[in-house]
């Protein structure tokens, strides 16, 4: 579809006409931040626990949530990315779909980088890409706001709501200031740097076994990465002695997360561990399955890894340490 | 159907993290960490994230249950409250008040344990009133008393930003306090020098620059090296110790043979002991932070004096940066001491033998209070062994599980004539009950707790209370006043809060609204302090001039011998908290060990035949338990180790109740015992299917 633009005096005018139809659920307070929540909207679409059958000692009963339509509103580019990211890992995951179906997604355009983001080093952001969101929101002035619709969804949602026409030029004016807000991202040599080494495995065992020491296998980087969607199950009885299945949010972090039944576990040291988790975020392999890296450059894990090993602090390590074929 | 995020703080250990908790319809969502949180930062441990899990209503106790012949039978409150009542009433009449006590909670509010101790003094008269710091900070508090003039940790955690070196003794900060464990390891990647003393090669450790694996039990022994090493040199601060400390001439003498055999006693070599002693020293900023590994020995007390000693002729205190700093274990173990939930002291550390103070309390609360100090959890254990003590109120605790000699707990407790155990989930000790309360957990009420660095912090309620369950302090006022007593009748938490901050001098000028505004507020916080003090004794202390004591090393009270050959630790996992009644509800954390473990030394357990993850037997003089054996350079040889969290493979079986005498805390680290392998696809029995066999007589 061709993207519609309009003029908007502020984002409120579209929150509120939205709300009519829809649940909010907001992410940006005032949409001027530039600076993604602490939690991504990973949840909304991907329950951190969630029933997934019921048996009543007869019967399996189906559990997939029926949610009324809802609308996440001014998601970043970073977090859009992410949620394009698990719609194809959850491409045939019913409770996912259920989910996602209702969602309308309203993206917002970052204007100045945030402490730990570095989106434009992994090609999510810091404009929102037409094809992760409805709506896209970008701000020219605290009065004036550029509205983009991408999508026939989207269009459906604006329906009844009068808005006018934006000119052709603001798209050149929008994509020169998001030009200019990369230019102040901070120096990524690093992070490339640490893309390379992790790809050519150039690594020393020993560097991964002294980041593992400082991992404490917390689970704070994998439940708050946007992108990570690793589950477990267990049964539980309610009080009616009902059994359900649930699933919650696993992490791969964890010592158990790989370990069998007869106790043998691929993954038994921390480093090993560590090691998996970032081949998996910037694994070529993987940018070749899924169209891009895992890792959407939010910097969530730098800010809330107890033990420093976030994505810039082991990115730096690896750099260093590292023997680049160049 | 709106979402709504109640920002609290965090229910396990004693670093006092922010966190939020996501709530929907009265359903918890998720947690997630406070990003401004002056401590925490948007950080959070294991336990933290999955704290959702230990509040979960699956299994949580929803109405009051009185045993009967028939087991457990719901009751209403009104019937619960009367059994309750006309139990004591009886207790009272024929034996007297000090056959009476309460147990409170390290992991409820201040708010809870100020009513708790309130209707132990001012309803029962009793001053038995005691909770488990006696086995974690005891030693901290008496003997930092004595040479500081206050029992708490004297500098805060941000100042670990601030320190040139940290000296982490007998502690394990990443498993235990892992967010100031992270910070510790930020700092140092950032050059902060880091020095652990330790016989386990923790985390830490394995980071630091330098790790003296002392032999359990030589603290002292390594401390007074230190500090003659230091003396000798002429390394000491002189002008604060001519200025701010009195007792260098009677501390100068005691060390004076302090290096003779010192190699042989820590097993560690004179240099390495001495090149400690000079960093330590020599750094313009060095900072203490010590645990379990101080203060859970016979000489517990005299250990925490000797940390102390050696901060003072350093001046390492008083500054930023600087200070010693106990580690504290639960969220509100410092609150609950601040409150007087102890049978010497009102809230404050106000004295009990001290008339006057008795004579406050008495004219605040208009009734008579009991004058003599009362008895500690495990004297109360003892007299009812006696047949001196008969009822117990307990809440928020699993001593069956988390103190040391199993069987010995268990069986006072069964011989009590009235129990009463307000609890979150049935545990071991709540099984043994004759009432059973159902309590509100932290998310479901409000007041405040206060971290290891005296930051006392407002806790919020996210979600109404379980079934029936209701707050600490409410069900202790209705005993109260079902006992005739209206001085628990409090509106809210905040008129708890309200009484305790007019009868607690260290509290006297807070209140919620500012502690919400300053994200909590250090104690002391007065009319001279009104915002709190991050750091102590900056300009003086509390008794005037810090004092140096002597103290001389004390050896363990059971040492290995032919029969029992292995000494047996105790440590805590970065997975778990206390009793695991909580951190075991979340299947991530209970998937992550075995339920139960024994840490060994792999050519000890070459010696003895015994493999990774394979069954073992672990036998003291004082119980039996199996389990399974994790091989691990990280214990040297003849060091085992086993986690207290797990009721299948209980480590209190085994542990010994030698006791520091000044504070009574029993010597947890270090007992003898002996291991057998049980061979090749053998499972491990639980402690319940052992005892079956035992009380059916087959062996």
């Amino acid at each position: 579809m061709k993207v519609q633009s309009y003029s908007l005096d502020h984002p409120n005018t579209l929150r509120n006409h939205l709300a009519k139809s829809n649940r909010i659920y907001s992410f940006e307070a005032d949409l001027t931040h530039s600076t993604p929540p602490l939690v991504s909207p990973k949840g909304q679409l991907f329950a951190e626990h969630e029933n997934l059958f019921t048996f009543d000692g007869e019967c399996f009963r189906e559990t997939l949530p029926k949610p009324e339509p809802f609308a996440l509103f001014g998601v970043q580019s970073c977090d859009l990315t992410a949620i394009h990211y698990q719609d194809q890992f959850f491409a045939n995951d019913p409770y996912y779909q259920a989910r996602r179906q209702q969602a309308l997604l309203i993206g917002v355009d970052c204007l100045s980088p945030c402490q730990h983001g570095f989106c434009p080093s992994v090609d999510a952001g810091p404009g929102v890409k037409n094809e992760t969101a409805d709506m896209i929101l970008h701000q020219r002035s605290t009065t004036d706001w550029l509205l983009l619709v991408c999508s026939t969804k989207g269009l459906k949602a604006l329906g009844g709501l009068s808005l006018n026409p934006a000119n052709e030029s603001e798209f050149k004016d929008r994509d020169n200031r998001i030009a200019s807000c990369i230019e102040q991202f901070n120096d990524d040599s690093h992070l490339q740097q640490g893309i390379t080494a992790i790809n050519q495995n150039q690594i020393p065992d020993e560097l991964w076994q002294q980041l593992g020491l400082q991992c404490l296998s917390c689970s704070g980087c994998t439940t708050l990465c946007p992108t990570c969607s690793c589950y477990g199950t267990w049964e539980r009885q309610d009080s009616n002695g009902n059994i359900r299945r649930q699933r919650f949010w696993d992490s791969c972090l964890y010592e158990s997360f790989q370990r069998e039944a007869s106790q043998h576990n691929p993954t038994e040291e921390a480093g090993e561990r560590v090691k998996r988790f970032w081949t998996h975020k910037f694994g070529d392999n993987f940018a070749q399955k899924f169209g891009r890296y895992g890792c959407v450059g939010c910097g969530r894990c730098e800010q809330t890894c107890p033990g420093v090993v976030g994505v810039h602090s082991v990115m730096k390590r690896i750099g260093s340490d590292a023997k680049l074929d160049t | 159907m709106a979402t709504q995020v109640t920002p609290t703080i965090c229910p396990f250990c004693g670093v006092g993290c922010g966190i939020n908790l996501r709530t929907e319809n009265n359903k918890l969502i998720s947690v997630e960490p406070q990003l401004d949180h002056p401590i925490s930062r948007g950080q959070l441990c294991s336990k933290g994230w999955n704290s959702a899990y230990g509040i979960d209503p699956i299994n949580r106790i929803t109405y009051p249950l009185i045993r009967t012949a028939q087991g457990f039978r719901q009751v209403s409150w009104s019937k619960a409250l009367e059994t309750i009542a006309e139990g004591l009433k009886q207790i009272l009449v024929e034996s007297g008040p000090q056959a009476t006590g309460i147990i409170s909670s390290a992991r409820a509010t201040n708010e809870d344990n100020y009513a708790a101790q309130k209707l132990a003094r001012a309803v029962l008269k009793t001053n038995n009133v005691d909770h488990c710091a006696r086995i974690c900070h005891s030693p901290t508090v008496a003997g930092l008393n004595q040479t500081l003039g206050s029992g708490a940790m004297t500098n805060s955690a941000a100042d670990l930003f601030e320190t040139d070196l940290i000296l982490v003794f007998g502690a394990d900060p990443t498993e235990n306090h892992s967010i100031l464990g992270g910070h510790i390891m930020r700092v140092h990647l950032e050059g902060t020098k880091l020095i652990v003393a330790d016989p386990r090669r923790t985390r830490l450790a394995k980071l630091a620059d330098t790790h003296l694996p002392l032999k359990p039990g030589s603290n002292i022994a390594l401390l007074n090296a230190m500090i003659k090493i230091i003396l000798d040199n002429g390394w000491q601060d002189k002008k604060f110790l001519d200025k701010r400390c009195e007792g260098l001439e009677q501390l100068t003498a005691s060390v004076a043979n302090a290096l003779e055999g010192v190699e042989k006693t820590t097993g560690i070599s004179l240099p390495k002991i001495e090149a400690a002693a000079k960093a330590y020293n020599q750094s313009k900023q060095a900072m203490i932070l010590y645990g379990m590994g101080i203060t859970q020995y016979v000489s517990g007390t005299n250990n925490v004096i000797a940390l102390s000693n050696l901060a003072l002729i350093c001046g390492h205190v008083g500054r930023k940066g600087t200070g010693v700093n106990p580690l504290r274990g639960q969220n509100n173990v410092q609150g609950a001491c601040d409150m007087g939930c102890l049978p010497n002291v009102y809230p404050g550390y106000q004295k009990v033998d001290n008339p006057e103070v008795r004579a406050k309390f008495s004219q605040h609360w208009k009734t008579e209070v009991p004058e003599h100090p009362g008895l500690t959890s495990m004297g109360m254990t003892k007299a009812t062994l006696a047949g001196e003590f008969r009822g117990l109120i307990l809440f928020g605790e699993d001593p069956v599980v988390t103190d040391p000699d199993q069987n010995l707990v268990k069986q006072a407790l069964s011989k009590l004539d009235l129990l009463v155990v307000a609890e979150l989930t049935m545990t071991d000790t709540a099984r043994m009950a004759d009432v059973v309360l159902p309590a509100a957990s932290f998310a479901e009420k409000s007041g405040t707790f206060t971290n290891c660095e005296r930051r006392v912090q407002h806790v919020q309620q996210a979600l109404s209370p379980l079934g029936e369950a209701r707050t600490d302090w409410q069900w202790l006022a209705a005993i109260a006043q079902r006992l005739g007593s209206d001085q628990l009748d409090w509106h809210d938490s905040e008129a708890v809060f309200r009484e305790i901050t007019q009868l607690t001098p260290s509290y006297s000028a807070m209140n919620y609204t500012k502690m919400d505004q300053q994200q909590g507020l250090q104690w002391p916080c007065c009319p001279d302090t009104p915002n709190g003090t991050p750091i102590l004794h900056i300009d003086s202390f509390p008794i005037g001039k810090a004092r140096l004591i002597p103290v001389h090393p004390i050896a363990i009270d059971e040492g290995v011998d032919h029969e029992y050959p292995l000494l047996l630790t105790t440590n805590r996992l970065h997975f778990h908290y206390g009793c695991g009644s909580m951190t075991r509800k979340s299947p991530l954390l209970e998937r992550e060990t075995p339920a139960g473990l024994l840490f060994i030394n792999p050519a000890d357990a070459n010696d003895l035949g015994v493999t990774h993850r394979s069954a073992v037997s672990i036998r003291s003089r004082r119980g039996y338990v199996e389990t399974r054996a994790m091989l691990t350079d990280d214990l040297p040889p003849g060091l085992v180790c086993m986690p207290y969290h797990f009721r299948e493979a209980p480590s209190n079986q085994l542990t010994n109740t030698a006791q520091d005498p000044l504070t009574k805390m029993p010597e947890l680290k270090a007992c003898a015992v002996s291991v057998q392998p049980l061979g090749a696809g053998v499972t491990p029995r639980s402690i319940d299917e052992i005892n079956i066999l035992k009380t059916e007589g087959v062996k």
